[in-house]
């Protein structure tokens, strides 16, 4: 396994240019789609099967009565513990020798048990080709030792590519330095790889609380139920058991 | 409020859990009743496993006609070049793939196992029909026992499949694979009971039997059922009111209350209690069918609505 690799979204320096999204749209092929009106700048309001990349636009009142303006831009974020992956029936989903998580689109048959199970929303299911989508990491890219085409285009280094270790070391650095020009709710989302999902491969530096940005606070694996659901399911079927036995036992000269 | 996408899981998919589960249910109570005298009870073995079989037979084609790619069904099962990482405790069997932590996965498992289960039992049932004297009971009993477990499984697991989601409704709720289970068992033990008095064949106290066995059923999914609203309830879990809201007392409310709960649940478990009178107790299996299907399908409409 080659060392894993990641990708580093500093939201306080996204400028909402879109950069990005045009990137991964002319690397990947990504067809054009129809705009959609959102109320915000943001186009369009979710991932779709072709756009990977997702400048989001965020309007939240500050402290001081006035507009804060937030934006990030959104991707997925290839989890340690990833939900589609666990979830994908079929084993198209699968991770690579640098940690990030693919779908082989050789395999995929297009069940959409992926879309449900991711809990950022992320993959798409694609209704040309009837298969399910999502951003790659450039996996081309990554394979000739490039990053990803939005980390390359980004023009005020907000998305950064690097390996794991080093680039969370960077992140780290920065927020404390947001905190001490007085960003007060600096905070990194995934970087920390005991935290939830046991880290994400593409990590955040977020000016505020995580649902701000439409992000859950504390995302988990889906398949952590599977055990207790499937116990308390164990329970029902035991009495359904029991239940059918009383009600067909022997009993002896009633009929 | 995290921010997700669409399911997209159609009717077809609600269609399938229902029989999924009803096969499973008709096929364990068929089961018991054959191990605990299967003379005594030949009626509800015969038609337990008919039906079980009948009602497994559409199963693989409504999933398969669900796939964004049909022809690659067989990609839930086979990979003929597996990825060395493609999920916790993946068991790679030559090209075959077992994934415990994707219900999915089991679920198209339990399906192929069931299915062949429920054939041979209708066929030790049909055998026996066809040539009086023949005694394949001994063969009924293993298959039997064995595709009982399938048939649980294939009860339940939609629900645990449901549960292994980040859809808020869903996954807070533990409960979706006991209710499923309990469902599966209450429709199941319905239709026999429906077939059996439309085939004016409830002699020998066969309905008597099987109100015994749908009494507790019932209760059972009420008690699974309004412990899986308080299990999301009480979870503090991102989007879970508003989940909650949607089926209790927004656009899905009426299905629920009036549809899952009252006609498909509270009315036939009172018929069941109050009369023995074929007529009414056939209209109490056929409400039940009902609202086996409609708890099933409102839970699954209202989880999959984007939240935003």
């Amino acid at each position: 396994m080659a060392r894993t690799v990641a990708m580093f979204t500093d939201v306080s320096l996204c400028i909402g240019c879109r950069a990005c999204q045009v990137a991964c749209k002319q690397w990947n092929q990504l067809e054009a789609e129809e705009p959609e009106w959102t109320g915000t700048y943001q186009n369009h309001a979710h991932f779709t099967d072709k756009s990977y990349r997702l400048v989001r636009f965020f309007e939240e009142k500050d402290d001081k009565g006035g507009l804060q303006w937030n934006l990030m831009s959104d991707v997925c974020k290839h989890c340690a513990q990833a939900g589609c992956l666990e979830a994908c029936p079929t084993g198209a989903i699968y991770r690579t020798q640098y940690g990030t998580v693919n779908i082989n689109q050789d395999i995929c048959n297009g069940c959409r048990y992926c879309v449900s199970a991711c809990p950022f929303g992320v993959v798409a299911f694609n209704h040309d080709t009837g298969r399910a989508s999502k951003c790659t990491f450039c996996n081309d890219r990554l394979h000739n030792g490039l990053g990803p085409a939005c980390a390359k285009a980004c023009p005020t280094e907000s998305i950064q590519f690097g390996f794991r270790d080093e680039l969370a070391a960077k992140a780290r650095k920065r927020a404390e330095e947001l905190k001490k020009m007085g960003y007060k709710n600096a905070q990194l989302y995934g970087e920390d790889q005991n935290g939830p999902l046991g880290g994400l491969n593409a990590f955040f530096l977020l000016l505020d609380k995580p649902s701000v940005y439409g992000l859950p606070e504390k995302p988990r694996l889906p398949q952590n139920n599977v055990l207790v659901d499937s116990l308390l399911s164990i329970g029902s079927a035991l009495l359904v058991g029991i239940g059918a036995m009383v009600a067909f036992r022997e009993r002896g000269g009633k009929e | 409020m995290p921010l997700l996408q669409r399911a997209d899981w159609p009717l077809l998919i609600d269609l399938y859990f229902f029989l999924a589960g009803l096969a499973g249910g008709a096929f364990v109570i068929a089961t018991i009743a054959h191990l605990l005298g299967g003379e005594r009870n030949r009626s509800v073995v015969r038609v337990g496993y008919y039906l079980a079989l009948l009602a497994v037979i559409p199963c693989p084609i409504l999933l398969i006609v669900d796939l964004g790619v049909p022809s690659r069904f067989l990609h839930m099962l086979v990979s003929f070049k597996p990825d060395p990482a493609i999920g916790a405790a993946t068991i790679n069997i030559g090209p075959f793939h077992i994934k415990p932590f994707s219900p999915m996965n089991m679920g198209a498992w339990a399906l192929l196992g069931f299915s062949a289960l429920a054939f041979l039992a209708a066929l030790s049932v049909f055998l026996e029909d066809a040539k009086r004297g023949r005694n394949l009971s001994a063969l009924r009993t293993t298959v039997g026992v064995i595709g009982g477990f399938f048939g649980f499984f294939l009860a339940a697991y939609p629900g645990v499949l449901l549960g292994a989601t980040a859809r808020p409704l869903f996954q807070n709720g533990s409960f979706l694979g006991a209710l499923f289970l309990a469902v599966g068992a209450s429709t199941g033990a319905a239709a026999i009971a429906l077939i059996l008095s439309l085939l004016g064949q409830e002699a020998g106290g066969t309905v008597g039997r099987l109100r015994q066995i749908i009494i507790p059923v019932l209760l059972l999914q009420a008690a699974t059922l309004a412990l899986f609203l308080l299990r999301v309830g009480m979870s503090g879990g991102e989007g879970t009111p508003q989940s909650l809201a949607l089926l209790l007392s927004g656009p899905y409310s009426l299905i629920f209350w009036v549809g899952a709960v009252a006609v498909g649940l509270i009315v036939p478990f009172v018929l069941q209690i109050v009369t023995r009178q074929p007529g009414l107790l056939a209209i109490s299996a056929v409400l039940i069918l009902v609202g086996g299907f409609l708890v099933k399908y409102v839970i699954i409409a209202a989880g999959q609505v984007v939240l935003s």
